[in-house]
């Protein structure tokens, strides 16, 4: 069935010239329509009854006249594509032919129906979209558009205008494309009343997008004309119909002029850049009065009719509209130190917690300037929609309105936006009158979550919960334009207690009800608790942007009093939780991922209010250790092994920030809270932690192991000991408070004293080295003792001990620790930690090597390295001597013990750094050979050919730039050898399977291989970016660039068109390629035909790709070439020589010269084709050196495009916007950064001006 | 499916020689299995755990190399499975008999006649053609637990 289609499909592109895009929007954007507007059609397709007769359609009196002439001719209708280009072709000029018009809209209406019953629906796509693409359809369509009874022909129709419109745009008359734009308004004015709202919609936002699309070129007045209008619908009218058609088209005009939602025009951003900017400064703020004027004139009306009233629909209209305007990104003059607070925080050094607020909420700050502080703060509008809000919550027991009615939803809305604003339209008063603003809008929301526990209980009743979760995102919107001081103050003048104290028991009402409904899925206690979440964070995050703004006490211990209750539901979750074995409830990765974002929340919380919940953490935790150890034995832990697992997460997040590479510090407000303690035992931070970690010893205990430490258990220790070590471990003495100096005051002093008393308490002359030496052989425990927990071995290699081994003052207190010395010892000589997951084994060995920088001389970082890997080496070695090695190779053990061997090689060596490089290179030296036994004798098993190449990849990665030139030698010949082995054993060879899914993964297996042997070939390549021999590499007859193009010609007929089709494949290999070509261009022109060929076909394949990004890169690689032959051609050069001239291949046909083939098909490309328009700029890199290469070609190419135009005046235009294209902008013939730049800018106008009429006749 | 019972079963007709025991913790992804007596190639590795605080068991999806059939397995990650030994070996093909029987050189120079072609259609009559043209094809057999098939072919080029 698909492929029948897939054939209709390339039939008729046979027989039309378009490109599939097209069609494919067109066809998209009608059923995209068709669906979301019109049930009734997708219902009669269902039951392939055409209903459409049956559509109520107003209709003018003029329209009858027609009826009999569509049944007279409706017999010689035309439906073939042909036909309907010729009936749709007219000049503007000429006089209408009825009958004409009558047939082209027959066939349209044919086409509809036909597509709806799904009868030849190939047959009737191709007529529409033939409509689309004929050249002036404005007439038909207009036709269409007043006669048709068929609603979704008149769809379709004014879709047409708007493609041919914009299309031709550059050359109809600056009258007609008035008159077109102004067509569609009378359009829409008239039929205001319609039931066919999408047809409306349609023509209003054509309307839209011919009136930008002009937008430059029209003149003040043009506009003026218009808007008056529009002005008159909006505001002057007393229908209600003509009134919200208006305000449709506005909400349609001011879409299209925002760059987030604006339809593409094939124009450059430029374009939209100054439509947006013309809109902001001269007319949306009008369009914004009269929204409101609108609005405010038939609000007393709907405040004053006890039911429901038409004009409300315009009412909510208008406000969203109001709405709208308030969502435009203002770019105004913005005040720098306004434009946004939150802005100083991205560049601030603190490390955040981890989510960047303003990405996870939808709290948009509203900063239009002080230019509109007239009409949204000084005229009093907050004052007027919360009154009508207010009006409307009177009524929602009346019949036709609700908590959710449309009229309800806009004022909402626009209440909670009001409460975003800020910036400069408040004067600088020191935020006098934004309170004001923000206490007036809090008195209106407070009704809508006050009392909580009443306004909860009602949800739970059946109410709708809209209203609650507006009201918590309006807290929301306050939170993010104000402190926590003001914040708090805002309530006070309403109520005897502040914001902070209602936010704390609202959201603690809501976690009381998720708790309650724990197994339900009551979605909307979830939403607000996360919005109110996303409010403290909001609040707290600016809180820690440098100063120490604390909370007032009060909203202390209401953020203590929330963290209780969220510690409280957390934990009842978890001992629900325990028994289930559901794998989505298996929260670990979600704990440590998606979770994490909550938890860090909870976590500002719990900070802000340390000094309770810290302690309050450790009695719970100690609680729950020792209610284990009293019930050991009788009772099954698990519900309390999960508890603990959730209070080590908590407590995780509590203590300490995600370093995310870097080092976190003491969060702020842990440090500033304990300012009284002077003990650091006593210190409540040491007291937590210290706590843990002994529960955490108790695990190396067999006893205690098998009884309590589940690996999930587990799984948590190790997470937290990862996550409070990269804080609280030795850390770095800089990271201590200045001892003395500056004149500081007496807390100040205070405060640096317990800070470093916290610091130094686990630092490196304290407890440091005892702590370290617990975790180290904690996690030897969890590598041994924990076979087959993949999960729990992975936070420990990848989390734990990567983690420490990153830091400087660790590592050297490691390499001397006995526990370090006996992990490295068992990994490389016992066989135990064989059975680690082989990755497991790979990240292992990196900590180990990496660990090798801790040592005092860099002799003994290396002897570390060897005797680290001589095992390993020594052991590949001895097997590949083995005289059966090809019978014993396949043995599952041998098989195993090569994987897990290389595995680590491949660890140590992505582990190079200048200190340990001697080393780690002859441990690859040592291997060699093997390598190449290995390879031969492998060459059935493509997982261990994997390995192979990929430790030499990442072997080559980290020593080329350091090797000495003789051993470069070594390297480069090792791995040409490696390449021609690989492809001796690859090419031509055809794997047999039964199965589909194993022959699939043979072809991903293929893929991974030669995706190493590119990175290879690329790792290779940076010894010419940089190189620290201290001899040069031509001593020794090496060549890089000649090694690479050998290697590419190697791996490129191993690279099928099927393979080209994995995308990072594709990526890496034209990246390649081009990278190559761009720097090397001289050796290309040395290449001999057959691999010259090979290059320039690729490139020709790589220009016609789907994937942009590839068709850059050939781009990029053409013009390297060009430019190169251009250049040497100048001084007398041969440049690229045979290549580009052209020649005789064997068969006796005659080649073109490579450049005057590229030359052709880049223009072909350019004027006939479908790209994106990112790609102009490069292509024009690309075609102006090709330009000046063959010029000759170039000439002809021009006249035959010329000659080939039959219509005069398009002939004229081409030949002068030819002309201009190699012409203006005192274009010359040198290469040079200047001249690239002006011929970018000729062929971005040339192809504006020509492809409009190029693509269509 | 008890794990005990699985063990049982594929040491009964597997036979020592031709699979070693490995802990299912470190069988990856396109390694080899044996499930119910047949050698496998995996194909998707899972793991799950028995019970929130229990321990990690593995989830195998593997298909038979012979048979192509789809079997699944599970098994607790700490305990042994039976790894088939794989073998592949490449000979020359000498000739094509008409039954589609094959006629292979082995290495000490004796001809191997008891394997056939593969059935496919369109790969049958490409040998057939490439093999009358004169081309030397290489083919490689795979053989596992006592059973044997033909599992690749190689072009080296013409004489």
């Amino acid at each position: 069935m698909v492929k029948r289609r897939e054939e209709e499909w390339q039939r008729y592109y046979a027989a039309w010239p378009l490109k599939r895009p097209v069609m494919a929007k067109v066809v998209s954007d009608y059923f995209v329509r068709l669906h979301s507007h019109n049930f009734a059609w997708i219902h009669s397709l269902h039951y392939g009854v055409l209903r459409a007769h049956l559509y109520f359609r107003p209709t003018a009196p003029a329209h009858s006249t027609h009826h009999s002439a569509v049944s007279h001719l409706s017999l010689a209708v035309p439906s073939s594509a042909t036909t309907m280009y010729q009936a749709g072709y007219h000049q503007n000029t000429a006089p209408p032919d009825m009958a004409q018009l009558q047939a082209t809209m027959r066939s349209i209406e044919l086409a509809c129906s036909s597509i709806q019953m799904h009868a030849n629906p190939a047959a009737a796509e191709a007529t529409i979209l033939s409509l689309n693409q004929s050249p002036q359809p404005y007439q038909a369509c207009q036709f269409i558009l007043e006669n048709s009874e068929l609603a979704n022909a008149r769809f379709l129709a004014a879709g047409a205008i708007r493609d041919a419109a914009i299309r031709e745009w550059s050359f109809l008359e600056t009258d007609y494309k008035k008159s077109l734009i102004r067509f569609c308004w009378l359009f829409i004015m008239k039929h205001a009343g319609s039931h066919e709202g999408y047809v409306q919609a349609k023509v209003a936002s054509v309307a839209a997008q011919l009136l930008k699309r002009g937008w430059l070129d029209f003149t003040a007045a043009d506009k003026e004309a218009i808007f008056l209008e529009v002005k008159q619908a909006v505001t002057g009218s007393q229908i209600v119909d003509v009134q919200y058609m208006g305000i449709n088209f506005l909400e349609s005009l001011v879409s299209e002029f925002s760059p987030s939602t604006s339809t593409a025009m094939g124009l450059p951003r430029e374009f939209h850049e100054q439509c947006r900017t013309s809109l902001e400064l001269d007319y949306i703020k009008e369009f914004y009065c009269w929204a409101q004027d609108a609005a405010l004139n038939v609000s007393h009306r709907i405040i004053g009719s006890d039911s429901a009233i038409p004009e409300a629909k315009v009412c909510s209209a208008a406000l969203r509209l109001m709405l709208q305007i308030l969502n435009w990104d203002f770019k105004g003059k913005k005040n720098a130190v306004e434009s946004s607070k939150r802005g100083l925080d991205v560049y601030c050094g603190d490390i955040k917690p981890e989510s960047n607020f303003l990405g996870r909420s939808e709290c948009i700050l509203v900063q239009p300037g002080s230019l509109w502080r007239d009409v949204l703060i000084s005229s009093g509008q907050v004052g007027w929609i919360l009154n009508l809000y207010g009006a409307l919550r009177q009524k929602f027991s009346c019949e036709g309105y609700w908590l959710d009615c449309p009229l309800a939803v806009s004022a909402r809305k626009l209440i909670v936006q009001f409460c975003s604003i800020t910036g400069t339209i408040f004067p600088s008063d020191g935020g006098y009158m934004q309170r004001q603003s923000l206490v007036q809008l809090l008195s209106g929301i407070i009704q809508w979550i006050e009392p909580p526990n009443a306004v909860l209980k009602a949800i739970e009743c059946g109410r709708s919960e809209s209203e609650l979760l507006d009201g918590c995102r309006a807290l929301m919107s306050m939170a993010a334009v104000s402190t926590p001081l003001v914040f708090d103050q805002l309530l006070k003048s309403l109520r005897p207690y502040g914001t902070l104290t209602l936010l704390s028991v609202l959201m603690s009402e809501v976690i009381k009800c998720l708790m309650e409904n724990l197994s339900e899925e009551e979605t909307w206690s979830w939403v607000a608790r996360d919005i109110l979440l996303d409010t403290w964070t909001a609040l707290l995050t600016l809180d820690s942007s440098g100063h120490n703004d604390l909370l007032p006490p009060e909203g202390i211990s209401a953020a203590a009093n929330l963290f209780a209750i969220i510690v409280e539901s957390e934990l009842k979750a978890a001992s629900a939780s325990a028994f289930s074995d559901d794998n989505e409830y298996d929260y670990l990765h979600a704990s440590v991922s998606a979770m994490d974002e909550r938890l860090s929340s909870y976590a500002l919380i719990a900070r802000v209010a340390s000094g309770a919940t810290i302690p309050f953490l450790t009695t719970l935790f100690s609680e729950r250790i020792t209610r284990l150890h009293q019930g050991r034995g009788t009772t099954d832990p698990t519900e309390t092994l999960e508890e603990l697992y959730s209070l080590l997460l908590i407590a995780g997040h509590v203590l300490a920030d995600e370093g995310q590479g870097e080092i976190p510090l003491v969060p702020k407000d842990i440090q500033a809270q304990f300012t009284d303690v002077v003990d650091a035992d006593k210190h409540p931070v040491v007291i937590l932690s210290g706590s843990i970690i002994r529960f955490a010893e108790q695990s190396l205990d067999p006893e205690m192991r098998t009884s309590f430490f589940s690996p999930r258990l587990m799984e948590a220790v190790i997470w937290f000991l990862a996550r409070w070590s990269s804080t609280y471990l030795m850390p770095p003495e800089e990271n201590k408070g200045n001892k003395s100096g500056e004149n500081n005051n007496d807390a100040q002093v205070r405060l640096e004293h317990s800070k470093n008393a916290l610091l130094s308490f686990f630092g490196e002359y304290n407890q440091g080295k005892l702590v370290l030496d617990i975790i180290i052989r904690i996690s030897l425990t969890t590598l041994v003792s924990y076979p087959g927990e993949k999960d729990l071995q992975g936070l420990t290699c990848y989390q734990l001990l990567h983690g420490l081994v990153r830091r400087k003052n660790v590592i050297s207190h490691l390499v001397s620790l006995d526990s370090w010395r006996d992990l490295a010892n068992v990994f490389a000589n016992e066989r135990g930690l064989f059975s680690l997951n082989a990755a497991h084994q790979r990240s292992l060995a990196e900590t180990l090597a990496l660990s090798a920088s801790g040592m005092k001389t860099s002799e003994a970082s290396n002897q570390y390295i060897k005797s680290l890997t001589n095992h390993m080496t020594a052991n590949l070695a001895e097997l590949s001597c083995k005289n059966d090695l090809k019978h014993i190779a396949q043995q599952p053990d041998i098989l195993l013990l090569v994987s897990c061997l290389l595995e680590r090689l491949r660890g140590v060596a992505s582990a190079s750094e200048p200190r340990t490089q001697k080393a780690i290179y002859e441990m690859g030296f040592t291997v060699m050979n093997p390598i190449l036994i290995f390879i031969e004798a492998y060459k059935h098993e493509s997982v261990v050919v994997y390995l192979l190449l990929k430790f030499v990849v990442d072997w080559v990665d980290g020593q080329i730039i350091y090797l000495e030139a003789r051993e470069t030698a070594a390297a480069v010949d090792f791995c040409t050898r490696l390449l021609q082995l690989y492809s001796s054993h690859n090419i031509g060879k055809i794997s047999v399977s039964l199965s589909n899914s194993l022959l699939s993964e043979a072809d991903t297996e293929r893929y991974k291989d030669l995706r190493a042997l590119l990175q290879l070939l690329a790792n290779l390549c940076s010894k010419d970016l940089v190189d620290f021999a201290s001899e040069s590499l031509e001593a020794y007859g090496v060549s890089i660039s000649q090694v690479v193009f050998m290697g590419l010609h190697i791996v490129t007929p191993l690279i099928t068109l099927e393979l080209l089709k994995y995308p990072k494949l594709c990526h890496s290999y034209f990246s390649l390629l081009s990278h190559m070509l761009e720097i090397y261009p001289e050796v290309v022109a040395q290449l001999n035909v057959e691999a010259f060929g090979h290059i320039a076909e690729t490139l020709d394949f790589g220009l016609h790709h789907q994937d942009g990004e590839v068709v850059d890169l050939c781009l990029r690689a053409l013009k390297a070439l060009a430019s190169y032959h251009y250049k040497e051609k100048g001084m007398g050069k041969v440049g690229l020589g045979s290549h580009a001239t052209i020649s005789k291949d064997p068969g006796g046909k005659v080649q073109e010269g490579v450049l005057s083939r590229f030359l052709c098909s880049l223009l072909q490309l350019l004027l006939f084709e479908d790209y994106s328009t990112d790609l102009v700029s490069s292509a024009a890199d690309a075609l102006f050196p090709l330009i000046l290469c063959e010029q000759n070609v170039y000439q002809n190419l021009v006249n035959e495009l010329i000659e080939r135009q039959t219509n005069q005046m398009f002939r004229l235009r081409l030949t002068n916007a030819l002309q201009s294209l190699t012409n203006s902008n005192n274009l010359s013939t040198t290469l040079d950064r200047v001249n690239f730049q002006r011929f970018r800018k000729n062929l971005h106008s040339f192809l504006i001006e020509v492809r409009g009429f190029l693509r269509t006749l | 499916m008890s794990d005990e019972e699985h063990h049982f079963e594929s040491k009964a007709d597997a036979g020592a020689s031709k699979t070693y025991p490995q802990q299912a913790g470190t069988i990856r992804k396109n390694g080899y299995i044996v499930i119910k007596g047949r050698p496998c190639k995996v194909v998707e590795v899972s793991t799950s755990k028995t019970g929130k605080h229990g321990h990690a068991k593995c989830h195998f999806v593997a298909i038979d190399i012979f048979t192509a059939k789809k079997l699944e397995d599970i098994v607790p990650s700490s305990h042994n499975c039976d790894v088939p030994h794989v073998n592949r070996t490449d000979y020359q093909l000498i000739d094509i008999s008409e039954d589609g029987f094959v006629s292979l050189l082995t290495e000490n120079g004796n001809t191997k006649d008891d394997l056939k072609l593969p059935t496919d259609e369109s790969l049958l009559s490409q040998i057939k053609a490439g093999f009358e043209e004169g081309k030397d094809l290489v083919v490689s057999v795979m053989s596992a637990m006592g059973e044997e098939q033909i599992c690749g072919l190689k072009d080296i080029g013409p004489k």
